[in-house]
């Protein structure tokens, strides 16, 4: 670790910001007294797991959020099992949720093949990939439960690729020496999605789901010191209702688009969990976000996200800058010696197919240091001249064929002639809602699922675990822990829909969004949620500074003063109104980009996708600093708006630690 | 470069709907038909006036949320790509583009360009799924699948769901929809035991809101996965089936 | 929008004739197919008007008698008759069902835009109708005999002369050359459209299936249309 004394004299600095900003908390545990091995803790628990009776079932009402892979799979299960279950999306349609977009596949610790894999090796890939700041015994239960989710899913439909011989195909991802990853082509996410929204729609013409599209979560009700319903927005007519349960699950993805520019869906947010963190849900990690290095760089105000251009292309496309900085000239007129292809040269190793942290931090280092290329310098070269000329464009284009299509699509640049220009772009979020190895938050009654939790990926996540983990999450793990939660409560009705509490959480809402149409302002939120994407790229991005997250707080907080009075919300809310909706997600981003900063600002280390500058390694790597950061971060929000920060201590038993090298 | 939107709008399914003239500059042909509209959104709210709606998601083409018609065209000038992928690079300096919503009488419009597509779900849920609970499945690996026919499967099963067939259709019709999924379903060798009853109910379901195919292959034109006209045979091929199987036997 | 998946649909006209849309397009499928196969059949023997009268005449008096005395004078024609009259009136009913059914879930904005590809396809109505029209007229002319369709001198029985004495004038040649363009249109779509109603997915039937619909329409209409041309040209005489 190399602390120089500026650097403490900033920390003291930093500290200062801090104490204005948040307290210290106490420790929590997620997973309770337990003296089994972090492998036995699942079956441990799922014996210890409560039941209730087929018959009492359907007297349980259950709320799930967000119909992508987790919700859909949740919702799915619990009304197959009896429950009675609403699901919401704010969709026109189960199908669209973002879980469609992932590309690459799904891992598996199946271990059929030959190439010594196993569940042991997927843990250790998995916690060590996180750079330890996952919970050990979730990662166990995702690879016991990968098994089953890849049955399921081909069960219901999802055309997993076959080899010839008629078995599953595997390939390999980033970040693993082995063959796990299953796929269906390069729309794995969408095959997932599909299958599962039709096992949801399989369940309501059961009758046992009922589904709402095109409605928003806006609040979560809880009464007694437990969730128990949720206000809605109905989106086209405006109409806002509360919805009671006996148990609510949020299963409404991450919060990559606080950036405003990322690969996400442009309507993926972070609202619902956000407004339950108001509520009182801690919210676990927030500065942990992974960056893709294979996105396509912001080429002008009006592009609308970073698409991502899939991590395969570094299979053959070989990735440099201009060794001089600000050298301007075409890349066909920069001679090879001229050339640095920064990752060949950094990791030998692993070379241009090192972890998405790791090369989107050194493609970061170049862009910084001046070295960018493209008009706005902001990106880097990913050079496919080499591999034309090795196999010739026919087998480029066989492989790479429509990703080309989509860049020259995006672009107007030929990527056989030029080589693509590319730029770490946010993806996804490793935290999210804090929650107990039995998924539930730390609002009794309120659990979550998928990428709007946090656990098994630390500080990041590895390519292929982010279908899994919310597969896994909505078939296989909450079916078992929502029941438990239930049967505690059997006997208590649900709550009225006309309860006191319910009414004024709606009128609270109401209020909420009368205020932001009230501030008649004259910029659109589409604006503000531009420039705290800018900000947030700079002083929360691939690498962070004290310096920089200081300046970024300040910097957030004047535009939340702007906002809250320069707004115009253009147009009512009484009918469908994507402005509205817009304004109400900023407000949301608005505070959670601060949250981010004051985790990133107070996480004084540098662990997996989280780079703290002042914490790196002589040569530029990450420096953990395991003796005072061996925790998660849970954060809980005070009425006033201020935060304290509990923790929960993490230890690793069947996973030495060890520092991740790809040299 | 300039260009002019003819845009249609209505600002609710019951209320009348008329088309209205808005001038774009400042646009280049990198632009993405969508991001033209945030832009015209952008200047739109700027001068306190409502904003065009319409649907749009993840903007890779895959999710399937928009669709906008272009000059009659569903989805753009550019065959099997997209809205979100249809760039201004398509038209001329100066050109006047008409935007409509996607056109059918199942797809009421929700307001300006975005319709209701709730019908192609009625059909998925008539029978478009797999009856097996969680948990029950028997190992994958236990079963072959040859190649050729997963990745068949798996063309069939590359729907995004956008619904343009429809609106391409003269007719309405969502042949294309509906056979892509029966035979997606009936080729994968685990979800046949109830092809019958599947294929007798979806069909079914199709019909009562969308018209009768007359294979004008204007659908595999602009379908943004590329599913093949064969999936229209594969309506009539399965429901054919289904009445060969007869109403009391299984699969 | 809190959408009931089980609302009513907003195309479903309360009353409905009780034939679905299938059912339908099956039945036009094979009648169709029924049809395709009758006028190759009746080309092949108009073809035979090329050998001469005697020839010609030995055939119309053949279908006649043919089968007999299994079947009674003029049998065979009867059950083909009454064959293609019920193949007709169902092929004529479920196209209008059809064609009802399509207008009705396209809305009040039809399909704007529609590129060359799909004439054949826009048309299958127009030609459907005009040749509706012809096989009246043709009938008229050439199996009741009655003017102005007919020629003065029809006589029945003796087919030849009556084929060439109306083929001798120009406007029912043109009639029936139109006709047979109207039929190629008819007949190449038609033939298409019913491998996808009768669920033709193999990759290599459907490529079969496509180039034998081609050729069967153009054998026919090429056929049929030579003979009033050389009946003008005086070849056939």
């Amino acid at each position: 670790m190399t602390f120089d004394v500026a650097s403490q004299r900033s920390r003291a600095d930093e500290e200062k910001v801090l104490d204005a900003l948040r307290s210290i908390g106490g420790d929590i545990s997620g997973i309770g007294p337990s003296d089994v091995p972090p492998a036995q803790v699942w079956d441990e628990r799922k014996l210890a797991y409560r039941l209730v009776s087929p018959l009492n079932r359907r007297t349980f009402t259950v709320i799930v959020v967000g119909t992508g892979l987790a919700g859909a799979g949740c919702a799915a299960a619990l009304g197959e099992l009896g429950y009675d279950v609403s699901a919401f999306t704010f969709h026109d349609a189960p199908r669209r949720a973002h879980s469609v977009a992932a590309q690459g596949g799904i891992n598996a610790a199946r271990g059929r093949k030959i190439d010594n894999d196993s569940l042991a090796r997927f843990v250790k890939d998995t916690v060590k990939g996180g750079d330890f700041r996952g919970r050990e015994a979730d990662a166990w239960r995702l690879g016991e439960e990968s098994v089953r989710v890849i049955d399921h899913l081909d069960a219901l439909g999802a055309p997993f690729a076959r080899e010839y011989g008629g078995q599953l195909a595997t390939r390999s991802f980033g970040g693993v020496q082995v063959s796990r990853t299953y796929y269906t082509r390069g729309q794995t996410g969408q095959q997932l999605q599909v299958a599962s929204s039709q096992a949801l729609l399989r369940q309501v013409a059961a009758g046992r789901v009922t589904l709402h599209t095109r409605s928003e979560m806006l609040d979560l009700i809880v009464v007694d010191g437990r969730a128990q319903g949720i206000v809605v927005r109905d989106l086209v007519t405006g109409a806002i209702t509360a919805h009671t349960a006996h148990a609510v699950v949020l299963a409404t993805g991450g919060y990559g688009n606080v950036f405003f520019k990322s690969t996400l869906a442009k309507n993926s947010n972070a609202t619902a969990a956000f407004r339950a963190h108001r509520r009182g849900a801690y919210f676990a990690n927030p500065a942990f976000i992974q960056f893709h290095p294979t996105a396509l760089p912001m080429s002008g105000p009006w592009q609308s996200k970073t698409i991502l251009m899939s991590e395969s292309l570094r299979n053959d496309g070989r990735i440099w800058v201009p060794v001089r900085a600000g050298d301007t000239r075409p890349p066909d007129q920069i001679p090879q010696d001229e050339r640095d292809y920064y990752l060949e040269r950094r990791y030998p190793a692993y070379g241009n197919l090192a972890p998405r942290d790791v090369a989107s931090r050194a493609a970061r280092t170049e862009i910084v240091a001046g070295r960018g290329v493209g008009p706005l310098r902001n990106s880097v070269y990913l050079d496919f001249h080499d591999a034309v000329a090795r196999l010739g464009a026919k087998t480029i284009a066989e492989r790479y064929g429509n990703l080309f299509e989509m860049y020259e699509d995006a672009t107007g640049e030929n990527p056989y002639e030029v080589p693509m220009r590319i730029a770490p772009g946010a993806h996804f979020a490793m935290g999210g809602l804090w929650s107990d190895y039995d998924m539930m938050t730390s609002i009794p009654g309120l659990f979550v699922g998928g990428e709007a939790g946090w656990g098994y990926h630390g500080a990041n996540r590895l390519g292929a675990n982010s279908l899994l983990s919310a597969c896994v999450d909505g078939w296989f793990t909450l079916p078992y822990s929502v029941p438990d939660y239930l049967a505690g409560l059997l006997g208590s009705p649900r709550l009225a829909a006309d309860d006191a509490a319910a009414l004024a959480a709606v009128d609270e809402v109401r209020t909420t969004i009368q205020a932001l149409v009230d501030i008649g302002g004259t910029q659109g939120p589409d604006r503000f949620h531009r420039r705290l994407g800018e900000l947030l790229y700079d002083v929360c991005g691939v690498s962070r500074s004290g310096q920089q997250l200081t300046a970024g707080i300040r910097g957030i907080q004047e535009l939340r003063r702007e906002f809250t009075a320069d707004l115009r919300v253009q147009g009512d809310g009484e009918s469908l109104n994507q402005e509205l909706e817009r304004a109400g997600r900023v407000a949301d981003y608005l505070d959670l980009a601060e949250l981010m900063c004051i985790d990133a600002l107070d996480r004084d280390e540098s662990c997996g996708a989280h780079f703290r500058v002042e914490h790196q390694t002589p040569d530029g790597e990450a420096s953990r600093d395991d003796e005072h950061w061996m925790f998660a971060s849970a954060w809980e929000r005070t009425p006033a708006g201020g935060y304290v920060r509990h923790q929960e201590p993490l230890s690793y038993v069947s996973v030495p630690l060890a520092t991740r090298s790809y040299k | 470069m300039k260009l002019t939107l003819r845009i249609w709008r209505q600002a609710s399914t019951d209320s009348e709907g008329a088309f209205a003239d808005y001038e774009l500059d400042e646009v280049t042909p990198e632009f993405s038909l969508l991001e033209a509209l945030d832009k015209l959104n952008d200047d739109l709210v700027a001068r306190g006036r409502d904003p065009i709606v319409f649907d749009s998601d993840c903007r890779e083409g895959i999710c399937g949320s928009c669709g906008i018609a272009v000059d009659g065209v569903p989805h753009g000038p550019k065959p099997n790509t997209p809205s979100c992928r249809q760039h201004l690079r398509s038209f001329q300096d100066g050109q006047t583009v008409v935007l409509e919503p996607f056109r059918a009488r199942s797809y009421p419009v929700v307001r300006d360009l975005a319709v209701d597509r709730s019908g192609l779900d009625r059909i998925i849920t008539a029978g478009g799924f797999v009856s097996v609970d969680a948990g029950t499945a028997a190992d994958a690996d236990a079963h072959q699948f040859a190649h050729q026919r997963a990745e068949w499967a798996l063309d069939m099963a590359a729907c995004i769901g956008c619904g343009a067939c429809v609106a391409a259709c003269p007719n309405a019709s969502v042949s294309l929809f509906t056979g892509a999924k029966l035979l997606h379903l009936a080729t994968v060798p685990t979800t046949g035991q109830e092809r019958a009853r599947r294929a007798a109910d979806m069909v079914e379901a199709s019909e009562k809101e969308f018209g009768p195919c007359s294979v004008y292959g204007e659908c595999v034109a602009v379908c943004p996965a590329g599913i093949p006209l064969t999936a229209i045979a594969g309506v009539n091929r399965e429901r054919l089936r289904s009445v060969r199987r007869g109403r009391n036997r299984d699969d | 929008m809190t959408v009931s998946l089980e609302k009513a649909a907003p195309t479903t006209p309360k009353r409905r004739f009780p034939l679905s849309t299938f059912a339908a397009k099956v039945v036009m499928a094979v009648t169709g197919i029924v049809f395709a196969a009758f006028v190759f059949v009746h080309m092949v023997g108009n073809l035979k008007v090329f050998f001469g009268a005697d020839h010609f005449n030995e055939y119309a008096a053949w279908l006649r008698d043919a089968f007999t005395p299994l079947l009674p004078h003029e049998g065979l024609l009867w059950i083909l008759r009454a064959v293609l009259l019920a193949a007709l009136v169902a092929h004529v009913g479920c196209a209008i069902l059809v064609a009802i059914r399509g207008r009705r879930a396209r809305g009040p904005h039809r399909r704007r835009a529609l590129p060359l590809r799909t004439f054949g396809t826009r048309t299958m109505l127009v030609t459907g109708i005009v040749l509706f029209l012809f096989l009246v007229f043709h009938l008229l002319d050439l199996t009741i005999g009655a003017p102005p369709a007919a020629t003065d001198v029809f006589e029945h029985g003796d087919a030849y002369a009556n084929l060439v004495a109306s083929f001798r004038r120009p406007w029912a040649a043109a009639v029936y050359i139109a006709a047979m363009l109207a039929l190629v249109l008819h007949l190449v779509h038609g033939l298409w459209l019913s491998a996808h109603d009768l669920g033709v997915t193999g990759k290599r039937v459907r490529a079969v299936w496509k180039v034998l619909g081609f050729a069967v329409a153009l054998v026919v209409a090429v056929g049929n249309t030579s003979i009033p041309l050389f009946i003008l040209l005086g070849v056939v005489r």
